[in-house]
């Protein structure tokens, strides 16, 4: 015993030590993130305003996001089948709903879209906030700031009609902002903000076309022009005043000549007219980057004729739809804007699939039977031939058919090797150019903002527009109001007390 | 050992020299001790008060004996010589006689009784400890009681002692056994029996930072030793766990091998940080679990459930705390042991589905069908007759089809193949598993090595998991006031997977969903695949699944750990810990270009993660008084974790053969992608116990976190509990109760806390995105995360009331416990409006609560010497409510296809789907008409009354987790046999089994299960599926009740039969031990549930996703046979 108390000293001594180094190394408890840079210290240089700009894009890719249900939902699927002329094969509960508009909030599509769209104008608004605080060219600036506004507007013109009055968020969001639990705010108010984005992105002093998948002021007065059509009809109901801007808005793209129309239809959907020609503004995708699944998508149920990992059969056409093209109409010959025959991808003899598919959207690249199986094709937002009959339709509202405008949708039957229009009144030239849409841009998301701003569907019997809150589709479906807007997602009702839901949902 | 005695006495004086000073004679024998090493025994009466002159320095080179007699004789003292180096000095008057029988070197006879006296201080005492199967004990403790003399018995059993009197009594204790006392008496050898005993009281128990004496324990912990956790030889130390303690569930959900557990305890306590329970191996924590860990390694794991337990892991004590004590070397041992098993796996049982011809069956009445449900596309030839469909696969057919059906004597298409592909992707395969172990230890030092080797092939092919473990440990008695050691591991686990991927395209799926007509291989020797035939859904036969497509999981953990342990005062110790574990994962994968997607693919993902912890505390243990005492612990632990993973993956190789093993070989190079967080902790921590006359005992615990993950402003928070015990049976009334031997009354309360988010979630980070401008890749940056500068922990406040009983000298044992968990301050990655262009917010937000109660009852229902039967029953009952949810609670519906929901008043886990009514009649077809339905449509019950069938009619249809579960194990012994009978229980859980989606509702594109045989037809009106029909005519899908099933079952989990060979022919072997058994486990199952196995999950991480399954690896049926021997 008396040895413990001979070196309890110096072993006191090595206990104080340890204590003590052990609670000297007090720090401040902070590690840093090496993966990702923090909100305050960014925005420094033009190459982060670049990156800033870059990562607004990606929301884009939104129309073709499934939802993680693999049956073939997706909202570019989801837009056309709600409006009447398309159907869906396989067993997606869900895109049958849209069809028999029996959906309820709760269908993941309606979130889908709504996150994706808001996130993507989250980003606008940060850059929106930022850029102009960094040092750098000043022309730069302008024009990087141009594609935000454009994107900005791009996203709260699909949002302001699908979901009618929304929150307008322009600022960047943080845990104490009152507008994390925004009240809407009116359409008209939604509208005034579009119009001025696009203005901004107008005069920014981007390139007039981009060839490369940026926004540009082709896009931005395209899109312009698209808006100001929208406003004049319903809801708005702005009238002539706006049909006279929207067909001004066009004539500016058209008379620019940016842009010319393709001799072949095929080039919609190939690979080597991306951004080029007609197409003034698409979604990206490229194989090994970014993928979609639009081909498969639209390519019949396990029908044979593809090597694509899956063929899905989500968004078909009605038969009654592709009848209802004039005779003669090249577009609805095969393999123009469909196809109803291919053959097998095992190589052994023709697949006819007994029903249409739509070969606008198939990338034979990709999905044929020497394909190389990656659905990379770009998703088209903004083409000339809508521009065109934008400037047609608008200026007939004005001021009734003009040569300028017989002009602009002839050249798209020429295209189509139908004979020109001529001699009609105006409201046979309204449904002529209607019609026109109806054929033209079919399956690309237009037809149900159709039915919103002119309350009309068409009936693909007689050619004719009937009354669409009275009128039964092809699908067996009459629109009444409450499918003119989509719900707002039961999710963001339920955590945003301040929001509330569309009439009739 | 008998003493010798030889007595040396020589009465010579010696003259003293005048020149030196007489010494006091004590003094002198000490500098004789410190020259020659020699030790005396004596009388101090008759040492005290004389001297000597003799100078022992300057005669240091004379013999000792010489020396002896130059200063003990003028002091008319002998000495007698007893062994070497030790002496006695008695004084001459005294020695007269000499005892007879003896030699004696005496010069003078020595007188009787001293020498008696003298003798039997020094009796030396040896015998054998067995137990009552004459299996030798080692280890056993033998104590001269009332001194501190000791020993303790080697591995033969054998022990020797020295003792001082006849009158000595030997006090043998060994955990485990009964203590036994024997009178030394005139025997000098003795054969020990050892009773076991049936109370664990005096089992020393490991807790946070330290160990407790059961019987002192306030808190609810529960101990499992090696041999319990060997019962069942499996891979996973988790498994061997499983039923084991009561309120630990331990869910096996899959077949893979190297298993695939998830453990709960008491319920869960949080939604989305971690339900997972800390890990703590040889009080360092264990970042990755202890899957690295081999069973055989362990020496004891302890399950802290209540808070008192718990509080003092602070932060990461909500979900209980796993401590694991591996086996370290015995002190004056060595031992050799080695351990091995081998077994054979199977598929318990196959699931009926379709053979061809049920298959094209199906089809014929499918298209025959079609006209009722797809009018105008039947009309429009949309659908094709599969009997002329056929025609165009006939053998020798000129389309270049494959060759699928041959043309019977009626000129129709009869099918070539008919394959059973779960026999096809199963196997029967052969497990095996060797342990090598050489520990031991002399007085100061222990050590050990532990060898190990296991491989677990697994019963679908190509899938198997091996593991290579080395660990040393060892431990040194520095100094009598330090001890070091340390214990150095390293573990390299490779696990072969095949292609699992829930059910959306795997080899699981498939070998139920792979038509049966087409075959592995055609005679070119390319695959088979159901493209090959028009209208399939088109994938890759399984077992083309299982031979290119290769995904590997290799782990290498390494941990170090070591400590300084101080002595510094008596009861008052200090020690040091310093622990460190790298865990390397890589893992690569590879799909070759033969299969459908025809496209290969290769990638590796790898990660690096590095933790380590630094843990200093004091611990003092005083018995104040005879009614006091106390045990206090204070202490500080720093930790830190970084983790950095990267993934290289590339696309269209140039040639399948290069794998994983050389990516630039591939010709679409992806992009790489990395990450790492780190995060520190920084804490204190400390415990009072205190005992008052062994009957009252008080528990006070605390715990300050510090962690790097919290917000700005809530950096450190406190987490303290208190625990009181009342040992009744210590009361005077109950002490000589016959009937009662133990009885203990325990409550303690406290908070614990979840720091498990992410690491940077109160910062407001960008992320980055990836587009394409010009067709090459644009990256850029985005909102990341909403920050919340006021993110902390949760916080759970727990509440248990627990009893021990022990009747007729704890023949019976029951220990029951009721708790209350209430979990505040969720970390809840709470919706916000995605308005904002977030989706979520970490936020501390949302109440839950759990309750239950446990009881373990264990009974020695025979205790003979050469039969005993004893009982282990346990059960534990769950009943957990989320309390709050969000800013509105509103619902969350998250999950497998939005499968699950987390609403207020509901269990977590609830599955949230339709109600199937059945099938419309032909009788109802009006009524159906108004949904849109003919008779043969599904019926699914509109619950809103709204005439519409969407979302709006979901209800709670079932939930995943049990209200009650438990084991139930009987072990009898005869003579050298034992058995034992272990049965696994759980009651009120339901799956929710999506294969039935895939199984039922998709017949004509991929094989389904038998029971569409008997699907609606107008003749079968009361028909649980839908009348069949092409997919693309009106199947509709539901996540229904139609694929909820009662997933209660009673299974035989383990049926053991062991051998141990007698002591006898183990002595005369020269072994330690030998036994051989035999282990037949997942022997049976009791259910309702038609899948496989209804302990199931397909979502490892989710625990809420417990009974969601869709396609998981069937788990086996295994019989083992098993050696263990030691020398």
């Amino acid at each position: 015993m008396n040895f413990i108390s001979n070196s309890i000293i110096s072993r006191s001594l090595f206990f104080v030590l340890l204590i003590a180094i052990s609670s000297g190394c007090k720090k401040s408890l902070v590690e840093k993130n090496k993966s990702n840079i923090t909100q305050e210290n960014y925005f420094t240089s033009a190459s982060q305003a670049v990156a800033a700009i870059n990562g607004i894009y990606p929301a884009l890719q939104t129309f073709q996001t499934g939802n993680g249900l693999n049956y073939g939902e997706a909202p570019f699927v989801s837009i056309d089948l709600i409006a009447g002329h398309a159907t869906t094969l396989g067993q997606s509960l869900f895109n049958n709903e849209m069809i028999n508009h029996k959906s309820s909030p709760t269908d993941p599509v309606f979130k889908v879209f709504w996150v994706g769209f808001y996130n993507g104008i989250a980003n606008a608004n940060l850059a929106i906030a930022k850029i102009p605080g960094i040092e750098m060219d000043d022309s730069q600036k302008k024009s990087l700031l141009g594609e935000a506004y454009f994107l900005r507007a791009f996203y709260y013109y699909y949002l302001v009609r699908l979901y009618g009055n929304i929150p307008l968020i322009t600022e960047p969001i943080n845990f104490s902002s009152p507008d994390l639990y925004p009240k809407a705010a009116t359409t008209d108010e939604v509208y005034d903000l579009i119009v001025s984005d696009l203005k901004e992105a107008e005069t920014s002093g981007m390139p007039n076309v981009d060839l490369t998948g940026r926004a540009s002021v082709g896009a931005a007065k395209s899109l312009l022009a698209s808006v100001y059509l929208t406003m004049a009809g319903s809801p708005l109901n702005k009238g002539v005043e706006y049909y006279k801007l929207a067909a001004e808005k066009a004539k500016e793209v058209l008379d620019a000549g940016w842009y010319s129309l393709f001799n072949d239809y095929a080039y919609l959907h190939d690979r080597a007219h991306k951004n080029k020609g007609e197409l003034i503004f698409q979604v990206q995708y490229k194989t090994g980057i970014a993928t979609n699944n639009i081909t498969p998508f639209v390519t019949p149920d396990k029908i044979g004729i593809s090597k694509l990992p899956s063929e899905i059969g989500a968004l078909m056409p009605r038969a009654e739809f592709v009848h209802s093209y004039e005779s003669g109409d090249k577009r609805a010959q095969e393999k123009q804007f469909f196809f109803s025959e291919y053959p097998a991808a095992s190589g052994s003899g023709i697949i006819k699939f007994g029903e249409y598919a739509l070969y606008k959207f198939w990338l034979l690249e990709a999905a044929g039977p020497n394909g190389d199986r990656n659905s990379d094709e770009n998703w088209t937002l903004l083409r000339l031939p809508q521009v065109m009959l934008v400037y047609a339709e608008a200026s007939n509202e004005v001021s009734g058919p003009t040569q300028e405008a017989y002009d602009q949708v002839n050249l798209i039957r020429k295209r189509a090797e139908l004979s020109p229009l001529s001699g009609l009144t105006k409201d046979e030239f309204r449904e002529a150019i209607w019609r026109e849409r109806y054929h033209e841009l079919c399956y690309e998301n237009k037809s149900y903002f159709d039915i919103q701003r002119t309350r009309k569907a068409f009936n693909t019997s007689t050619g004719h527009f009937e009354n669409a809150l009275s009128f039964k589709n092809e699908s067996g479906v009459v629109f009444n109001e409450q499918y003119l807007l989509w719900p707002i997602p039961q999710s963001e009702i339920d955590v945003n007390a301040n929001l509330k839901q569309n009439p009739g949902w | 050992m008998l003493l010798a005695l030889f007595a040396g006495v020589l009465l010579t004086q010696i003259k003293a020299s005048p020149l030196i000073k007489p010494v006091p004679l004590r003094n002198a024998l000490k500098q004789v001790t410190k020259a020659y090493g020699t030790q005396f025994v004596y009388d101090p009466k008759f040492i005290d008060g004389k001297t000597t002159v003799y100078n022992i320095k300057a005669n240091s080179k004379k013999p000792v004996e010489d020396v002896l007699k130059s200063i003990l004789y003028p002091n008319q003292l002998l000495f007698l010589y007893i062994s070497s180096n030790y002496y006695s000095i008695v004084p001459k008057d005294q020695l007269e006689v000499a005892t007879p029988g003896r030699s004696n070197s005496l010069n003078q006879p020595m007188h009787n009784s001293i020498t008696t006296a003298f003798i039997s201080k020094q009796i030396n005492v040896s015998g054998t400890v067995k137990d009552v199967t004459g299996t030798p004990l080692a280890s056993v403790t033998v104590n001269e009681k009332g001194t501190n003399n000791t020993t303790i018995t080697n591995q033969n059993g054998v022990f020797n002692i020295t003792v001082t009197s006849n009158e000595a009594v030997l006090v043998f204790s060994s955990v485990g056994f009964i203590n036994m006392e024997v009178t030394v008496g005139t025997q000098t050898n003795f054969e020990i029996e050892l009773k076991r005993s049936n109370s664990t009281l005096g089992e020393v128990v490991v807790v946070g930072y330290g160990t407790q004496r059961k019987s002192d324990l306030t808190g609810s912990v529960a101990s499992v030793n090696s041999k319990e956790l060997m019962q069942r030889p499996v891979i996973n130390a988790e498994e061997a766990l499983a039923g084991k303690v009561a309120g630990v569930n331990v869910a096996t959900n899959s077949g893979r091998p190297g298993g695939r557990t998830r453990v709960s305890i008491r319920g869960f306590s949080s939604i989305n940080a971690t339900n997972v329970p800390l890990y703590v191996v040889d009080g360092i924590e264990s970042p990755n679990g202890i899957d690295n860990i081999d069973p055989n390694n362990i020496e004891s794991i302890s399950v802290l459930k209540d808070a008192s337990s718990t509080a003092i892991y602070g932060t990461r004590g909500a979900n209980g705390v796993i401590i694991v004590t591996t086996k370290r070397g015995k002190k004056n041992s060595s031992q050799i042991s080695y351990d091995s098993y081998a077994g054979v796996n199977w598929l318990p049982k196959e699931l009926n589905v379709l053979n061809s011809q049920g298959f094209l069956k199906i089809e014929e009445e499918q298209y025959k069908n079609a006209a009722k449900y797809d009018s105008v596309g039947f009309a429009n030839g949309k659908y094709k007759d599969p009997l002329k469909k056929r025609m165009n696969y006939l053998i020798g057919n000129t389309l270049g089809n494959h060759e699928l059906f041959k043309l019977d004597a009626n000129g129709i298409p009869q099918p070539i193949y008919d394959i059973d592909w779960q026999k096809m992707a199963t196997r029967t395969p052969i497990s095996n598993s060797h342990n090598l172990s050489v520990t031991g230890g002399d007085k100061l030092t222990n050590y050990g090595l532990f060898l190990g080797y296991v491989k677990d092939n697994g019963i679908i092919k190509g899938s198997s998991a091996q593991r290579y473990n080395i660990r040393a440990v060892l431990d040194r008695q520095i100094k009598d006031w330090l001890k070091a050691g340390g214990t150095f591991a390293y573990s390299n686990m490779n696990q072969e997977g095949v292609n699992d991927n829930n059910g959306s395209y795997d080899v699981m799926r498939y070998m139920i969903e792979f038509v049966p007509f087409i075959p592995y291989k055609y005679n070119d020797g390319t695959y088979g695949n159901s493209g090959n035939y028009e209208g399939l859904e088109r994938v890759d036969n399984p077992l083309a699944q299982i031979n290119e497509i290769k995904r590997r999981y290799n782990t290498n953990t390494f941990t170090g750990n070591t400590y300084l342990n101080f002595k510094l005062t008596e009861g008052l110790e200090f020690t040091s810990t310093l622990g460190v574990n790298v865990y390397n994962e890589n893992d690569p994968f590879f799909q070759s270009s033969k299969l459908v997607s025809n496209k290969s693919q290769a990638s590796i993902s790898s990660s690096e993660s590095k933790f380590w912890e630094w843990s200093n505390r004091i611990n003092y243990v005083k018995q104040l008084n005879e009614d006091n005492r106390i045990d206090v612990l204070a202490g500080a632990e720093l930790q830190k974790d970084t983790y950095l993973g990267w993934t290289a993956r590339t696309e269209n190789l140039s040639d399948d053969y290069y794998q994983w093993y050389n990516l630039s070989a591939g010709a679409t190079a992806l992009a790489p992608s990395s990450g790492s967080t780190s995060y520190q902790m920084q804490s204190y921590f400390g415990r009072v116990n205190y005992s008052f006359k062994d009957k009252y005992l008080v528990t006070l615990t605390g715990r300050d976190d510090g962690s790097s993950r919290f917000g700005s402003n809530n950096k450190f928070a406190f987490f303290p509990s208190g625990a009181v015990a009342w040992k009744i049976s210590q009361e005077d009334f109950l002490k000589q109760s016959k009937a009662i031997s133990n009885f203990k009354l325990r409550a303690s309360y406290g908070l614990t806390g979840n720091s498990a988010i992410g690491s940077y979630r109160s910062l407001a980070t960008l992320s980055t995105s990836t587009y394409v401008f010009n067709d090459t890749r644009a990256s850029g940056s985005q909102i990341g995360t909403l920050a919340n500068p006021n993110l902390k922990w949760e916080k759970t406040a727990q509440l248990d009331i627990g009893l021990d009983l022990g009747l007729y000298n704890n023949r019976i044992n029951l220990v029951a416990d009721f708790y209350s968990k209430q979990t505040h301050d969720l970390l809840l990655d709470a919706p916000v409006p995605s308005s904002s262009g977030y989706t979520t917010v970490t936020r501390n937000i949302g109440s839950m609560e759990n309750k239950g109660l446990e009881v373990s009852l264990n009974t020695v229902n025979i205790d003979h010497k050469n039969l005993t039967w004893t009982t282990n029953f346990n059960i534990s009952t769950l009943k957990n409510r989320v309390t709050a949810l969000g800013a509105k609670n509103e619902d969350i519906i998250y999950g497998f296809k939005d499968l699950l929901l987390l609403r207020v008043g509901q269990s977590v886990g609830s599955f949230y789907g339709y109600i199937r009514d059945g099938i419309w009649s032909t009788k109802e077809a009006q009524e159906a008409a108004t949904y849109g339905q003919l008779p043969g449509d599904l019926r699914i019950r509109d619950l809103n009354k709204d005439g519409v069938i969407n979302g709006n009619d979901r209800a709670i249809i079932g939930k995943g987790i049990p209200d009650f579960f438990g084991t139930f194990s009987n072990t009898v012994r005869y003579k050298n046999f034992d058995l034992t009978l272990e049965l696994q229980y759980m009651s009120g859980n339901d799956v929710f089994d999506n294969s039935r989606n895939s199984g039922e509702a998709r017949q004509g594109i991929a094989n389904s299960y038998a029971s569409v045989l008997n699907a609606w037809t107008p003749d079968n009106q009361d028909a649980v599926l839908e009348q069949v029909r092409p997919t693309g005519a009106g199947y509709a899908y539901y996540m229904d009740t139609r694929k909820l099933q009662d997933g209660s079952f009673i299974r035989g989990k383990n049926l053991l039969l062991g051998y141990t060979l007698p002591a006898s022919l183990q002595h005369r072997w020269g072994l330690n031990n030998l036994r051989v058994y035999a282990s037949f486990q997942n022997f049976f199952i009791i259910t309702n549930y038609e899948g496989y196995d209804p302990e199931v999950s397909n979502y490892d991480n989710d625990v809420f996703s417990q009974g969601v399954n869709y396609a998981s690896y069937p788990k086996p049926r295994s019989l083992m046979l098993g050696l263990n021997v030691s020398f």
